[in-house]
């Protein structure tokens, strides 16, 4: 069988996965619920590679759909939290909203404070579960109706998801009496399906979390290649040609953007899951971008290279952050990782590898020098 | 009614003040500088460690935080930013990388801190700047009562601009700037060294940012991390007035300073900030390419 960049890619996915799913045999609670946050960040990774990689949007208010799914979920399971029942009244309620409420006003949802009725249906967690995807993607699916139907391109669409999602962020900071501004939401219930408990320290919640990743991996790679996901690839190549062409251009921008926004909404669920808070710094400009980071320095053309790089960072992250000094160090590292990835590997490290593995098992072909520096070092794609 | 509108020009020739230089690097080189907030950083810094160190007051530290930083605009044009022309969105992803370095700079003291030598007025910590006597204080104009060093910035901002706009519009290199800006194949073709036009006016683009520092540090805490919301405002103010215009740079700030103090009068500091971002959005989305820009590139 000749050893193509398929079968490279299908063996990575696959050893992949076996770690992903074989990890609860070898790491305590303690760590798996490390990792699973590891997991969702690899989960935000494979988005990014979609809208940007694939779609060539950069997208630098990703948090905003992480943190819509994040807050619907995070409000159904604020109500389920023991103090949400224990304020004196029959139905629950967030303390939170019983420390900003008018004096006299009545303790219930319905009218509290200004629009606490609208946490009345996230009594019911499916309804936060639905949510949490249904809003990231309506709301992806209005803001990309509009910019892709104007035909805004490149760095303007950089510029109004930036501004959109600091927005957003100063709306739910104001609106203390309905999010608990800067707090965030704290002190969380468990999210309960069909009587099973999600709780962050049970390996059911861990393999809930590995699973939807493999998923999440798998249905993005199939739809990378299915006849629409390579018409948004033309698009992404030349807008233009691909519209001469016949092609709605818009339709599959608008498409692939809420697709990528329903995955980085279920990333924000998960998150909430294992890591139980909601809090506006989940849509800090700082975050959005270092999704972007992680996705640059993974290779941004491939899922599996952004989901590997998001996974690999934040681990390491994680083992450096025991010492203070480095911690600071490791920004410089990041810092540095970055500007030399942009510069001199525009595919990050999947594209290093591939390259590189590619190189190693076609060896006895001797493949011509020159053919293997163009791949690499074909521009990528700005704008 | 009055001072309302003043603070919406005080809030403008802010805005202005680090608008300036983003409209020079973005405007004429295309080039999305996220980094842009860090020298403002560093112009700051640069009037604490002449305060501290060198015994030189906010005045004084003006032209030491234009070279300061103009040094190190030219360092990052030369070695990063020429790499990528043509490759705008990676620029705007290089020059964050370098904002983070710039940023672990102060916060490491040059990296010293890894041998344990730290020095006064960089570090984690926050840092202030005392205004001198003769700027500090209330004048009164029309009857209102206005702070002396709040009409200086204006009157900073007033004199850079027009600095500015003399360099582009009357002298040689403002003129290759803006053929540049037009046509870059074009200019170079005609024997504009395109290059090193581009790292000096990278470099005057990051210097203003210096000076749009050191005067922030009269008014506002200096901590590493101060830049980032101002390279956002920075470019919000930008592309509302039009990619190349100085004009429209100089409308769109004093009308987004206008439309924030208005709205804070009436609500508070966080709402007039989310308006100022809804009609960014609205005016971005309404005419992408800003609201005073000319047909040219």
């Amino acid at each position: 069988m000749p050893v193509t960049k398929n079968t490279l890619a299908l063996a990575t996915y696959v050893v992949l996965f076996l770690i992903i799913l074989a990890a609860p045999l070898y790491f305590d609670v303690f760590w798996l619920n490390r990792f699973s946050k590891f997991l969702v960040y690899g989960m935000l990774g494979v988005a990014m590679a979609l809208c940007w990689g694939y779609a060539g949007i950069l997208n630098l208010g990703q948090g905003l759909f992480f943190g819509l799914g994040a807050y619907s979920i995070a409000m159904s399971m604020k109500l389920a939290s023991p103090t949400s029942l224990a304020q004196g009244s029959d139905t629950p309620i967030p303390d939170f909203m019983l420390w900003n409420a008018e004096p006299g006003a009545p303790i219930d949802l319905c009218c509290i404070t200004n629009g606490s009725f609208l946490w009345i249906p996230f009594k019911s967690q499916f309804f936060g579960i639905a949510m949490g995807v249904v809003l990231p993607t309506l709301v992806a699916f209005a803001i990309g109706s509009i910019i892709f139907r104007k035909r805004i391109s490149g760095v303007f669409i950089s510029i109004i998801t930036l501004a959109v999602v600091l927005l957003v962020r100063l709306l739910v900071v104001e609106a203390q009496p309905f999010t608990n501004g800067f707090n965030g939401l704290t002190d969380l219930g468990y999210l309960t399906v069909f009587g099973h408990e999600f709780d962050p320290y049970y390996v059911s919640t861990y393999y809930l979390i590995a699973i939807s990743l493999v998923v999440v991996l798998v249905l993005a790679r199939i739809l990378v290649q299915t006849r629409s996901g390579l018409i948004l690839q033309a698009v992404r190549d030349d807008d233009r040609r691909a519209r001469f062409l016949g092609f709605d251009v818009p339709a599959y921008q608008i498409f692939f953007f809420c697709v990528s926004a329903a995955i980085a909404g279920y990333a924000g669920m998960l998150y909430v899951l294992v890591a139980e808070f909601a809090s506006p710094t989940f849509m800090d400009l700082a975050f959005s971008i270092t999704m972007v980071v992680w996705a640059a320095v993974g290779g941004r053309n491939s899922l599996l290279g952004a989901c590997i790089g998001a996974v690999l960072i934040n681990m390491v992250e994680a083992t450096v952050s025991e010492t203070p000094q480095l911690i600071e160090a490791w920004k410089v590292i990041m810092g540095l990782a970055f500007v030399l990835a942009v510069l001199f590997l525009p595919r990050g490290i999947a594209g290093l590898v591939s390259r590189l593995g590619y190189m190693i098992v076609r060896k006895p072909q001797k493949m011509p020098a020159a053919r293997a520096d163009a791949v690499d070092a074909e521009p990528a794609r700005a704008g | 009614m009055l001072d309302t509108i003043f603070i919406g020009l005080s809030v403008g020739s802010v805005l202005l003040l680090v608008a300036l230089g983003l409209a020079i690097t973005y405007g004429a080189m295309g080039v999305i500088n996220m980094a842009h907030g860090e020298m403002v950083m560093l112009g700051a810094y640069t009037t604490v460690l002449a305060s501290i160190h060198l015994g030189i007051g906010l005045l004084g530290a003006i032209p030491i935080a234009f070279m300061v930083t103009a040094l190190v605009g030219y360092a990052i044009e030369r070695l990063i930013v020429s790499r990528l022309y043509g490759r705008l969105l990676d620029t705007l992803l290089a020059t964050w990388g370098v904002a983070i370095l710039l940023q672990q700079a102060v916060r490491l003291s040059l990296g010293l801190a890894f041998f344990g030598i730290t020095i006064a007025g960089l570090g984690t910590g926050l840092q202030n700047v005392r205004v001198p006597a003769y700027l500090s204080g209330v004048i009164s104009i029309g009857g209102e009562q206005v702070s002396l060093y709040r009409a200086f910035i204006i009157l900073v901002t007033i004199l850079l601009t027009l600095l500015t706009w003399f360099i582009m519009y009357r002298t040689a290199i403002g003129a290759q700037v803006r053929a540049i800006m037009r046509n870059p194949d074009m200019a170079a073709a005609c024997g504009i060294d395109v290059k090193r036009v581009n790292a000096l006016t990278f470099a005057y683009g990051s210097g203003l940012a210096g000076v749009a520092g050191v005067m922030m540090s009269g008014f506002k805490t200096v901590f590493p991390d101060m830049g980032t919301p101002m390279v956002v405002d920075g470019f919000l103010v930008v592309v509302t007035g039009g990619v190349g215009s100085l004009m429209g740079t100089v409308l769109s700030a004093g009308l987004l300073g206008q439309i924030n103090g208005l709205t804070a009068s009436v609500s508070n500091d966080i709402i007039a900030r989310a308006v100022i971002f809804a009609v960014v959005v609205t005016i971005i989305i309404w005419k992408p390419s800003g609201l005073f820009s000319y047909k040219g590139r």
